[in-house]
């Protein structure tokens, strides 16, 4: 029962050979598997959430008087570590560029456990499998005295706010 | 008259009730021959999986050493602790350590069932790898059982998948960072790997989120998608032939047995074919396609064979849960990870590969030698070294997959033993 499709185009006739049987089902089968992958897809779509419950990325972390000169406080809460020289404070991340652990304060820098990365005091890399140096972040003085720290912005290493 | 009235009678019924009920559920009684031997095989629906004739050789234990029974039994187990484990767990990041330490404190036999589901869970990742080596070194994975080699290695990896999505959930130190570790290693994947890392954390840290993930697979996902994978993997062992065994174990029939002498190319008698009506009737009448027969019926000998694999595989995890407990680490404190921070001991070869580049150890590597192990049997196609241990003929092959195996084993023994705090080299003596 192949009929033959006669298309003419312009000038001539092409000749086609599907039958409309064929045809039918081609268009049939591509559509419920096109209409299948796409509800699987769709469940990806599903399970990524729209709203997450993380933590504030900008937040106050108290008065500059609570960091004296010379010291190197980290917030374990917050994943960064407070350092002040002089007059001057950064807001440096502790999470690991490698996998996600929280480096510890070393002799040299910081050190992280779960896979011997070593950095410098300035979050330069000098040892181990880490990419990349850890971020520091924006930190700003608010108008109440108290600063603040935004991980959401990442400032080149060695921009300090001068109080 | 008589007999029209005992079926009718009522008092009859009621007498015979008991001896009814049992034959309309086993419909065979303890089979004596064997043609009873073989309807028990395929008329019992927990049976009927099993061909109805086994070939000797899949009988020897030398050459399976039962390590994908014992892989699928301990997976039997799994389920069975498993289930009864979520009765009491609760995947809340304020209640999951709490309800570990009930198990282990206060529920009648938790302890025990805890140890039995994380003993069988080590088991099964080690059987099943050893499994995947036992069919590679015996060239088993030759045609036609290239696609059950592929589910094979699909299984295996959803093996380690149900490992690592179970470690979370205890909620203690080392299934936090486990984690945390795991999870930004597939953040290295290229150009999907942050979406993976996204969806499996279900927010940007590791959280009550990726908790409730994590137990939504390790719970329904992936145990259906491994019970279909198993049905799959053992449907196709019946379907290509049973299990590989050396050309030599199915002696061709002599040509003046074949039957067509008119046909210029005789039609090879399948040598896959594990049984037929020769192997039923008795005699010496029955000389069409008569060839030498080197299979046994199921019942008994295949049957008592997996029992007796079950009964050591249960005995084992029993002793293994009476005698250790299950590790359960300090409670989770997101601002410490424990110094070193060591995954379990089947992942520390990974661990040891990530801690000199995360990229080629967690996803580069890993990832060539999954995808070699898929393409394998469409790479080695030479029929040759098929059934035995460790041939001559496949010296290259195996030389080959051996490194890797031994490449591996030597990182797990150096992140075992040589590595400590800050994963600085230690030596453990």
């Amino acid at each position: 029962m192949a009929v033959n499709l006669k298309r003419s185009s312009g000038g001539g006739t092409a000749e086609v050979n599907v039958s409309r049987r064929r045809m039918l089902g081609w268009i049939t089968g591509t559509g419920l598997v096109g209409s299948g992958v796409l509800s699987a897809l769709s469940n990806f779509v599903f399970i990524k959430p729209r709203a997450t419950y993380g933590q504030p990325q900008r937040f106050s972390i108290g008065k500059p008087d609570d960091f004296p000169a010379g010291t190197r406080i980290t917030l374990e809460a917050r994943r960064i570590c407070v350092v002040r020289e002089g007059s001057r404070l950064a807001a440096i991340s502790t999470t690991c560029t490698h996998l996600g652990c929280i480096v510890g304060l070393s002799d040299t820098g910081f050190a992280c456990p779960c896979h011997g990365s070593r950095f410098d005091t300035d979050g330069t890399v000098t040892g181990g499998p880490a990419p990349r140096a850890l971020p520091w972040f924006k930190i700003t003085l608010a108008p109440n005295g108290e600063i603040e720290v935004d991980k959401d912005i990442e400032v080149a290493p060695g921009s300090y706010l001068t109080l | 008259m008589s007999k029209a009235a005992d079926k009718t009678s009522i008092l009859a019924a009621v007498k015979e009730l008991p001896g009814n009920v049992w034959k309309s559920i086993f419909r065979n009684p303890l089979p004596t021959n064997d043609l009873e031997r073989s309807s028990t095989s395929f008329t019992n629906f927990f049976l009927h999986i099993h061909p109805v004739k086994v070939h000797k050789n899949s009988l020897r234990p030398a050459y399976t050493l039962g390590l994908g029974l014992i892989s699928f039994f301990l997976f039997v187990i799994l389920i069975v602790t498993g289930i009864l484990l979520m009765f009491y767990y609760v995947p809340s990041t304020s209640q999951a350590y709490d309800r570990m330490l009930d198990l282990r404190g206060t529920v009648a036999f938790g302890t025990i069932l805890r140890n039995m589901h994380r003993w069988s869970a080590h088991g099964m990742v080690a059987m099943v790898f050893l499994h995947l080596c036992r069919v590679f070194l015996t060239g088993s994975y030759k045609k036609p059982r290239e696609f059950n080699w592929v589910v094979g290695v699909i299984l295996f990896l959803l093996t380690l998948g149900m490992s690592f999505t179970g470690y979370l959930l205890p909620w203690d130190q080392l299934a936090f960072w486990a984690i945390t570790v795991g999870t930004a290693i597939a953040g290295y994947a290229p150009i999907i790997g942050k979406d993976i890392q996204f969806l499996l954390m279900g927010g940007t840290s590791v959280g009550q989120e990726a908790l409730l993930r994590f137990y939504v697979l390790h719970v329904a996902v992936l145990p259906a998608i491994l019970t279909l994978m198993i049905a799959i993997h053992f449907w196709r062992i019946r379907k290509d032939g049973g299990l590989s065994r050396p050309a030599d174990a199915d002696p061709t029939p002599p040509m003046e047995m074949m039957g067509a002498s008119a046909d210029p190319k005789p039609v090879q008698l399948e040598p896959r074919k594990t049984y037929g009506l020769q192997g039923l009737v008795r005699g010496p009448l029955t000389k069409v396609n008569n060839i030498p027969d080197n299979t046994v019926f199921s019942w008994p000998n295949l049957f008592l064979a997996e029992l007796f694999v079950f009964i050591m595989t249960l005995s084992a995890i029993l002793v293994l849960a009476l005698l250790f407990n299950a590790p359960l680490e300090e409670p989770v404190n997101v601002m410490h990870p424990p110094n070193p921070a060591k995954a379990p001991w089947y992942f520390l070869g990974l661990q040891e590969m990530v801690s000199y580049s995360a990229f080629w150890g967690g996803i580069g590597v890993p990832g060539v030698f999954v995808g070699l192990l898929f393409i394998t049997p469409y790479l080695d196609r030479s029929p040759k070294g098929v059934g035995k241990w460790f041939s001559r003929d496949r010296l290259l092959a195996n030389t080959i997959f051996i490194s890797f195996v031994l490449a591996n084993v030597v990182f797990v023994i150096i992140g075992t033993f040589f590595r400590g705090p800050n994963w600085a080299f230690v030596t453990p003596w």
